[in-house]
């Protein structure tokens, strides 16, 4: 029994800077994420609450516009979305394949559209008094943004974050397709493709912990934020 | 001065014509304390969010101190809005802010040369300990106080209050009455009450218009009992409530 786990820490040992190497992978990926749900997917939820249909800057054209493009980026196999940017990664950035940055351009993507959707729904949460208080007060659209909107949604756009977040990661296991590592390709490659089972495993329960605690902090957060 | 001028009011949705207002011309005085009653349904809320904007007249026109409403452009409504303030039935606090940060939430919007600040709006209302807590942390007659050194901080010329008192019982309702009418009082602004509680307006205003079915019923002189209602014995009020018709 000692012998196995001895075994075992000698073997996960062996792989240890090369596992560490691919959690850095991942880190890349999830950092131009959620840089990107946060600078870009914010602004985008906010737009499509706010051209909605009774709301302060209602826009159909544009509403519909937006809404249309995150439904589709949100519908797409995320394989084929990886695919079918290759040529455009190339153009801007040199090289598509071989390296975390040019596999974080779909992640980017993604992030965008599928933390717009949960800003969306965060901000569709709040009571629509709130609003009205906003407008009686002559608040311009802005200060009803910063100042209302996003102070009675903070928690449950933190919740949000922390979902789209644990998606990110597991969209990011797929990345090895174009060579761009990670933990996920790790598992796949050492694992799967090479039957050092146990090491799977390992990468595997990394994964769920890495969840885990994004989950647990996101949570903790939310909480603290929530005064309602 | 606050002044309807044959205002109709009409709402279109997709199957349904609705003729909220029509036809009303009424005039409010500057500094009066004026009721609006009527039923649910009547159309007094509308009425009242025309005087600061929220709802646009289908026809005829709305005059605030010499300006219409109708063709102002919008940093002109802004500074109407800015010199209104509005009390809601469900006070609209924002429940991620305390207290303090409630009250001052006016001033972070507009630039008021005269104002109060935060500690004399609470302490008018009554509530200078409660300035940390968060709303839910109060009870509702606390969250409308809250709700009205908000309005008052702005020291506004014209105070709207849709059903400010509906969603809170007997006793709390009169203290409510008793905090509007010192600030009636003590900040020299005209008071516009929306309510379908007759006994409010009574305690509260000089004069009160009867809306029905979206018509102006009648306007009517108040006629004020001297006597405070809230120092009074319950039985002597229940006495004139019940033993009048
Ligand atoms: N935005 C709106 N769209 C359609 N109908 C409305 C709208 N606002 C109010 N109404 C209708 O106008 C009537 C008067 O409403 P309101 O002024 O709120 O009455 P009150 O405040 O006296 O209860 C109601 O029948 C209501 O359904
Ligand atoms: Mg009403």
């Amino acid at each position: 029994m000692i012998e196995t786990i001895n075994l075992y820490f000698e073997h996960v040992l062996e792989y240890l800077p090369r596992m560490l190497e691919s959690l850095g992978e991942t880190g890349i990926m999830l950092f131009f994420a959620i840089l990107a749900a946060i600078l870009l997917g914010i602004p985008v939820g906010t737009l499509l609450f706010l051209t909605s249909s009774g709301n302060p800057m209602e826009h159909h054209l544009l509403n519909r516009l937006v809404n249309t493009l995150v439904n589709i980026i949100r519908s797409f196999p995320f394989l084929l979305l990886v695919v079918a940017m290759q040529p455009f990664i190339r153009q801007i950035y040199g090289r598509a394949t071989g390296d975390p940055i040019a596999a974080s351009f779909p992640m980017i993507v993604i992030a965008i559209a599928l933390y717009a959707r949960f800003v969306e729904q965060s901000l569709n949460d709040i009571p629509k008094a709130i609003i009205e208080t906003a407008q009686s007060m002559g608040a311009t659209t802005w200060q009803l943004v910063w100042k209302f909107l996003y102070v009675e949604a903070r928690s449950s756009l933190v919740i949000g974050f922390t979902t789209a977040v644990i998606s990110f990661v597991s969209y990011s296991t797929i990345m090895g397709v174009v060579g761009g590592g990670g933990i996920g390709d790790f598992a796949i490659r050492y694992g799967y493709q090479r039957y050092e089972t146990d090491i799977m495993y390992t990468a595997i329960v990394l994964i769920i912990l890495l969840v885990g605690l994004f989950q647990w902090l996101g949570l903790k957060v939310a909480k603290i934020l929530d005064k309602r | 001065m606050i002044e309807f001028d044959s205002v109709t009011k009409i709402f279109q949705e997709k199957d349904r014509v609705f003729t909220a207002l029509s036809d009303i011309s009424l005039s409010i005085s500057k500094g009066e304390a004026f009721g609006i009653a009527g039923k649910s349904g009547a159309g007094k809320s509308t009425l009242l969010r025309m005087i600061n904007a929220l709802e646009e007249p289908t026809s005829g026109t709305v005059t605030i101190e010499d300006t219409t409403l109708n063709n102002v452009n919008k940093i002109h409504l802004r500074s109407l809005k800015k010199r209104t303030g509005m009390v809601f039935q469900q006070f609209n606090l924002l429940y991620n802010k305390t207290v303090a940060e409630n009250v001052h939430l006016p001033l972070e919007l507009h630039n008021h040369p005269t104002h109060l600040t935060v500690e004399e709006a609470l302490h008018f209302v009554g509530l200078k300990d409660k300035k940390d807590q968060y709303p839910s942390q109060l009870s509702g007659g606390q969250k409308q106080r809250v709700g009205i050194a908000r309005a008052l901080i702005t020291r506004p010329d014209i105070l709207l209050c849709d059903e400010p008192t509906s969603a809170l019982d007997q006793n709390t309702t009169e203290e409510i009455v008793q905090v509007l009418k010192k600030a009636h009082k003590a900040f020299d602004m005209t008071i516009v009450v929306v309510t379908h509680d007759l006994l409010v307006i009574k305690a509260l205003c000089q004069r009160a218009a009867v809306l029905e079915n979206g018509e102006l019923e009648t306007i009517i002189d108040v006629s004020q009992s001297n006597k405070q209602t809230a120092d009074r014995p319950y039985y002597e009020r229940a006495i004139e409530v019940l033993g009048s018709d």
